[in-house]
């Protein structure tokens, strides 16, 4: 990828943090027994552990994004019914009680179909009539309420976790620690990133969706049947937001809205990284995440997305068209 | 250039179509090319040029009226589909693949057909031999007329019978122009049937085989190129009372 050369210059300053701290920790006083250098380092595993979750719901979104240019409002209810389906079909008393991978398996099948159903029953109908974007932007609005609601009534409110891998006692790596499912957690995210990357750039599909990313008319003209690689999208899309989800509601919990309290983190790492660039929203999303946990270092837990979002203010004063994003070619 | 025995490659009959709802561009229009025939279609701005090739392509939805192609009725089938039959279709602006190179370009010309690849780029490189100095060139930083001949040699990739082409000489300088219409008469001359909207109108029905002049959506004339240049009404209406001198 010509790209990766920009990822380094996107990184670098939370090296400099990272290579900077030592120095710092020794003066100042050293709070509950761990030097500032582990504890910053520890923030930046937390975040890039969080930041590689936001990534793969994040890249459905971006992808839907550019080939239809449709902000997705609902992609968060593709994550939260990710995880509770999975919940559902893993530690609900009336589910069958399934492994968890097992149960992550069909989620991820499942969020595939629930994207693929909101391409055929809402988008394509809605789109082939000529109902403007900021139409369907509205509509969209309106289905993550609903689905939302809905899994509200079905789920409940009460924030549950899954059977397998609930409590585990951290691996000590000297100054930090990470428990044997984070760590897997993390590294698979890593791997479907990897994995994302190269069926866009390598496979026929990808270069088909790569393709009416760019112009959709060129891709018509070139052969590609646009219409299946939107449906495509759709899918793909929504079977990464609910593997996110569950990711999320392994480390984490779930909970009802779950997805939707992520979507403006998603936003944010989308837009951060250049909007309708797959790779952008990988990489934005990072930063989100690192930021988002870094920040809490400093400064009380509950802001620490409004410091992910001023970060994202931040950057775009400075590249409005986001980390990866290219500026409008004219003419 | 035609003759009654042949069945027309396209043949579009009174064509109704539009972006809006309950607003139609074209109102009943129709365009008719036989095999190895070179077809403009002229007309001021907001004519329904465009629009006509769109919708015979399968871009646009077709309200009623009828496209066949060599006499399969191909109406409101998907564009993609119609590249599957031999027709290539060169947008008028953004045309080709900016962040892709030339031979990426190429390649998806060919996307239904990778096998192909190898020879066709062979032979469209000798055709257009700033493609092949240029192979390695990203589309997007190539100028105007060069990006015009990448577009026509991507849509000829396929080995199309129908060319369309929707004003292959906008927004370019004088000199490229010509050598747009010049290697257009070369495609057609290799084979290939061609029809073309321009807004150059004069260029253009120079030469073609014949033309129609399109107005407020309708087909208002239709005749040869030739006559159609010399036409008092034409002239006076869409080339210019300067064309006169000529």
């Amino acid at each position: 990828m010509a790209r990766s050369h920009i990822l380094l210059p996107a990184l670098a300053p939370a090296l400099v943090v990272l290579f900077a701290s030592p120095a710092w920790g020794q003066g100042d006083e050293v709070p509950h027994g761990r030097g500032f250098g582990a504890r910053l380092l520890q923030a930046l595993i937390d975040g890039i552990q969080f930041g590689v979750i936001i990534a793969i719901t994040a890249v459905g979104l971006s992808l839907v994004f550019g080939t239809v240019h449709l902000i997705n409002f609902a992609h968060g209810e593709f994550v939260t019914i990710g995880a509770t389906f999975a919940f559902f079909l893993n530690a609900s008393p009336a589910g069958p009680g399934w492994h968890l991978v097992p149960a992550a398996i069909a989620a991820v099948l499942f969020g595939a179909l629930l994207g693929g159903a909101v391409d055929r029953v809402i988008w394509r109908p809605l789109h082939a009539r000529g109902t403007g974007l900021i139409n369907l932007f509205i509509v969209t609005i309106g289905l993550s309420l609903l689905l939302r609601h809905i899994v509200l009534v079905l789920y409940g409110t009460r924030p549950a976790s899954f059977v397998q891998y609930d409590i585990q006692e951290a691996i000590d790596l000297g100054p930090v620690g990470i428990t044997p499912r984070d760590l897997t957690v993390t590294l698979l995210s890593v791997l479907v990133l990897f994995g994302v990357a190269a069926l866009l750039q390598r496979t026929r599909i990808g270069t088909a969706v790569r393709a009416v990313s760019v112009n959709r008319d060129l891709a018509e003209a070139s052969g590609i049947d646009v219409q299946r690689v939107v449906l495509f999208v759709w899918m793909f899309g929504g079977a990464l937001a609910a593997l996110g989800g569950i990711f999320f509601g392994l480390e984490e919990i779930i909970t009802w809205d779950m997805g939707f309290k992520l979507l403006l983190l998603m936003f944010a790492g989308i837009i951060l990284g250049g909007l309708g660039s797959a790779y952008g929203a990988m990489v934005g999303s990072l930063v989100i995440g690192i930021v988002a946990q870094v920040s809490s270092l400093w400064f009380p837990v509950d802001l620490q997305y409004a410091w992910a979002l001023l970060v994202l203010i931040v950057v775009l004063l400075v590249r409005p068209q986001g980390i990866l994003g290219r500026p409008e070619r004219v003419g | 250039m035609s003759t009654d025995d042949q069945v027309p490659i396209l043949a579009a009959d009174d064509v109704v179509a539009g972006y809006l709802p309950g607003v139609d561009v074209l109102r009943g229009c129709s365009v008719r090319v036989e095999p190895g025939e070179l077809v403009g279609v002229i007309g001021p701005n907001g004519a329904g040029k465009s629009t006509l090739i769109k919708a015979v392509f399968g871009l646009l939805r077709i309200r009623a009226g009828s496209v066949r192609l060599l006499g399969e009725d191909v109406t409101n089938r998907p564009a993609h589909e119609q590249v599957r039959r031999g027709v290539g279709y060169v947008p008028q602006l953004q045309n080709v693949f900016p962040a892709l190179t030339v031979e990426e370009n190429l390649r998806m010309g060919i996307y239904l057909r990778p096998g192909a690849f190898a020879r066709r780029s062979a032979e469209l490189e000798e055709l257009f031999p700033v493609l092949a100095a240029r192979r390695k060139q990203k589309a997007g930083s190539m100028s105007g007329g060069e990006r015009q001949m990448l577009a026509m040699a991507r849509a000829l990739m396929m080995e199309p019978r129908l060319l369309l082409l929707d004003e292959p000489s906008a927004g370019l300088s004088p000199a490229h122009q010509d050598l747009v219409f010049e290697r257009v008469k070369g495609i057609n001359g290799a084979g290939v049937a061609v029809l073309m909207v321009e807004q150059n109108a004069r260029r253009c029905l120079q030469i073609c085989h014949r033309g129609y002049v399109l107005d407020q959506g309708r087909n208002a004339y239709t005749d040869t190129g030739t006559r159609l240049l010399h036409d008092e009404k034409v002239i006076e209406l869409y080339l210019g009372t300067l064309a006169r001198v000529r």
